[in-house]
């Protein structure tokens, strides 16, 4: 009887244990459709754009959830489109300008009923003939996913995560409308 | 009975070693430079002391920057004839010993404060790094392709 009240607490911390592991590995990407931003605007660009995200990485099976470039370009590609920023979206170097997005940094809050995640962007956009940037600044973004958006923990984190990053590029789109760019 | 409380406790001894373990050996080292950033124009460089900084990491960072041939000042005021700030974020962990796990370095332009470049590197315990090797690995890596 004293042996199994000794056992139960060693079999606590495993089960645990193997919990915390098998969380960690169920962690998924922060997903395109989750960044797209809706930006509302009347300015239409007369050029083309090519999109350059950097900073980013993959969702190893022990991190929590990232922003890849691929998936991040794509969300801001998608964005553009909508918004209709710019007349087209080119892939490749053909491209009147060249839009470079840096992921910097964001936290990555671990315990808690609400994630709160602050995400650091920079933003250029720069004339591909001339290499002169019309547009430099950093972005800093912040998104909170509640209990109520999901009960489990790591669909919460990249839920925060995937509307910090929406929320960046659309203040990045907005500040891109808002300027006067020459031909 | 005792036998089998052993084989328990055995068990659930190594998960907890196993959990512990698994993220023990993680090495990352990246940087990126701004599409709109010519890092080759860079000859002076004012690098900005972090706050909680008590290990002169600033001071590594300036040393490995004058030996690339460049000028570089610290303190917590840039220099007026800077051509570019670098701030950082050093993170660090205790393991028998006190290491630096992660080392976060942006170069920014003093004029309007823009990311021309960062670069991290992150080693935990088993393949830890010194201060100076972790500086010499993030600023190489911001600097290579300049």
């Amino acid at each position: 009887m004293q042996s199994k009240q000794l056992i139960k607490p060693f079999l606590a911390w495993a089960i645990l244990l193997v919990t915390i592991q098998g969380l960690y590995g169920c962690a998924s990407p922060a997903e395109t459709k989750g960044m797209v931003a809706q930006v509302n605007t009347s300015t239409t660009h007369p050029f083309s754009v090519g999109i350059r995200t950097q900073g980013g990485s993959e969702t190893g099976a022990m991190d929590p959830s990232m922003i890849s470039d691929t998936d991040f370009a794509k969300a801001i590609e998608e964005s553009i489109i909508n918004g209709r920023i710019f007349t087209s979206v080119v892939h490749g170097k053909a491209s009147d300008y060249e839009l470079g997005v840096t992921i910097l940094n964001f936290n990555k809050p671990m315990f808690g009923g609400s994630f709160t995640i602050t995400l650091e962007t920079a933003w250029s956009l720069t004339n591909t003939t001339t290499r002169e940037a019309v547009m430099r600044k950093n972005i800093t973004s912040t998104h909170t996913a509640s209990f109520g958006d999901s009960v489990v923990a790591v669909t919460r984190f990249r839920l925060a995560l995937e509307g910090a990053a929406r929320k960046n590029i659309k203040q990045g789109l907005e500040e891109i409308a808002q300027i006067a760019i020459k031909q | 009975m005792l036998t089998q409380l052993a084989r328990n406790i055995t068990v659930a001894t190594l998960l907890a070693i196993i959990s512990l373990l698994s993220g023990c050996a993680v090495n990352r080292a990246t940087a990126t430079v701004d599409p709109s950033a010519n890092l080759g124009s860079i000859k002076a460089i004012h690098v900005i002391k972090f706050g909680p900084d008590n290990k002169s990491i600033d001071s590594l960072i300036a040393d490995k920057i004058r030996s690339m041939g460049l000028t570089a000042t610290t303190g917590e005021i840039p220099a007026a004839n800077s051509d570019a700030v670098i701030t950082y974020i050093d993170k660090w962990m205790w393991d028998i010993t006190m290491y630096m796990i992660e080392l976060t370095i942006q170069v920014r332009d003093p004029k309007d404060n823009f990311t021309l470049a960062v670069g991290n590197s992150y080693h935990t315990s088993l393949t830890r790094k010194s201060p100076a090797e972790m500086v010499d690995e993030v600023i190489t890596n911001i600097f290579k392709g300049k």
